[in-house]
């Protein structure tokens, strides 16, 4: 299976950022420091068991649902 | 009303006397930075003493930076006032290991402002954060305030002159350990940020794979020794390579922006870095250029991109004081900022998003 790692990505800055551009990029920049860089998957990327742990996690501490 | 103003003198009280001397009006708050070498439980007192109707927050350095000068040995602040910010609030994190310690600094802010965190303009609201620098909590607590809110809060570690012993926050008349301190301004006009660090990127990357996040050590990067991936990668002597530490840090790219992570020593064949990485977090290996022509660039951008502003708050990395220092280039810097009312200081670790080094982080206030 392939493209949750993007989807779960996506929907992460979507919920934070609500539209804002800066929000998106800052939020982005958070998530690499956190350990997952957005820019490394797309909708072809295996659903790496191991990052979609690290996603939840960080949607947990951001307060969104994924 | 922003003044930003100098002391040299060698006792606190004469320091102080000379701040408060050269700041004339009752500002809303006062942001300051002082060497190590003075008391500073001292200091955070008479300064509230000074200013006992002000929010106060600042820290010890490694050296303080004022409009025109880079300084040992001295204190520096910045008023700001009417103007400038509408609200200030300043709250203390007294325990460096808990969200818990986090969350109560911000639910006072919350308190204060009669409104969530998560529901302020982050085009008006603006926030400072100093750490203790000794604390290596300092990725722990920006992730933490990153998680709470999407203001941004920018700032630095404190620094105690080099000696790496104890290093000191401070907010509304008393000083702190193993604290951080947080203020957050409403500001009038705005504000802008400019994060400059002075290095071009490369095609060599290094992985870590086996690393002690709690001690920022890292074993092994691409399967190999640490030092012996990172000799091979900057093509110099293992016995050799911890000479281009400053030269060639590595840094964490988001899009073309590095991050830059700072290596501090070796020990035995491991890296031990002044800012965490994480295993598997591909690091590109930096190459320095001239810090003073590259600030100088992006300070001239950014001012023609957002107009000539009130006050800049500069968190300043030792290591590119250091740099200065061994290339007699000091007064330079400093007199990048001839023209606008400066302070700041020389860090142990800037905050920009998370924790940082090797940068000017600075806050531009419109």
């Amino acid at each position: 299976m392939s493209g949750q790692i993007k989807k779960m990505i996506d929907s992460i800055l979507q919920q934070r950022s609500k539209g804002s551009a800066l929000i998106k990029s800052t939020t982005e920049a958070k998530i690499v420091m956190k350990g997952v860089n957005p820019s490394k998957y797309d909708i072809n990327s295996p659903d790496d068991p191991d990052v979609i742990a690290k996603l939840k996690n960080i949607a947990q501490e951001f307060g969104v649902t994924v | 009303m922003i003044n930003s103003v100098f002391s040299t003198a060698e006792s606190t009280g004469d320091a102080v006397a000379e701040i408060k001397a050269n700041i004339n009006d009752k500002p809303m708050a006062v942001v300051y930075f002082v060497s190590s070498n003075y008391d500073q439980e001292k200091v955070a007192a008479e300064m509230q003493k000074a200013f006992p109707d002000s929010q106060l927050i600042g820290c010890s350095t490694a050296g303080e930076i004022v409009s025109g000068h880079m300084l040992k040995k001295g204190l520096v602040a910045m008023s700001l006032g009417e103007g400038v910010i509408e609200f200030a609030d300043m709250e203390v994190i007294s325990d460096l290991t808990s969200a818990n310690s986090v969350n109560a600094a911000f639910d006072e802010f919350e308190k204060k402002l009669n409104q969530p965190i998560s529901h302020l303009d982050f085009n008006k609201y603006v926030g400072l954060v100093l750490i203790d620098g000794m604390s290596c909590s300092e990725e722990y607590i920006n992730e933490r305030i990153g998680d709470l809110t999407d203001v941004l809060f920018i700032g630095g570690s404190a620094g105690d002159d080099l000696k790496f012993e104890k290093t000191w926050v401070h907010a509304n008349g008393k000083a702190y350990n193993g604290a951080a301190v947080v203020a957050l301004f409403k500001t009038v006009n705005g504000f802008d940020i400019l994060k400059t660090e002075s290095f071009d990127t490369s095609e060599k990357n290094l992985i870590p794979t086996k690393v002690d996040e709690a001690t920022r050590t890292v074993h092994e990067f691409n399967g190999k020794s640490a030092i012996d991936a990172y000799a091979e990668a900057i093509g110099k002597d293992k016995e050799k390579a911890a000479d281009f530490f400053m030269h060639n840090p590595v840094g964490l790219l988001v899009g073309e922006e590095p991050y830059v992570r700072s290596p501090q020593q070796v020990q035995g064949d491991s890296m031990v870095f002044y800012c965490a990485v994480k295993e598997g977090m591909e690091l590109n290996v930096l190459e320095s250029r001239d810090i003073v022509e590259d600030t100088k660039s992006d300070l001239n951008k950014k001012l023609q991109e957002v107009g000539q502003p009130k006050g800049i708050i500069n968190f300043h990395c030792i290591l590119r004081t250091l740099e200065l220092e061994q290339k007699d280039q000091t007064e330079a810097y400093a007199a990048l900022f001839n023209d606008i009312p400066t302070i700041g200081f020389s860090t142990y670790g800037e905050t920009y998003i998370g924790h940082i080094n090797q940068t000017s982080t600075m806050l531009l206030l419109k």
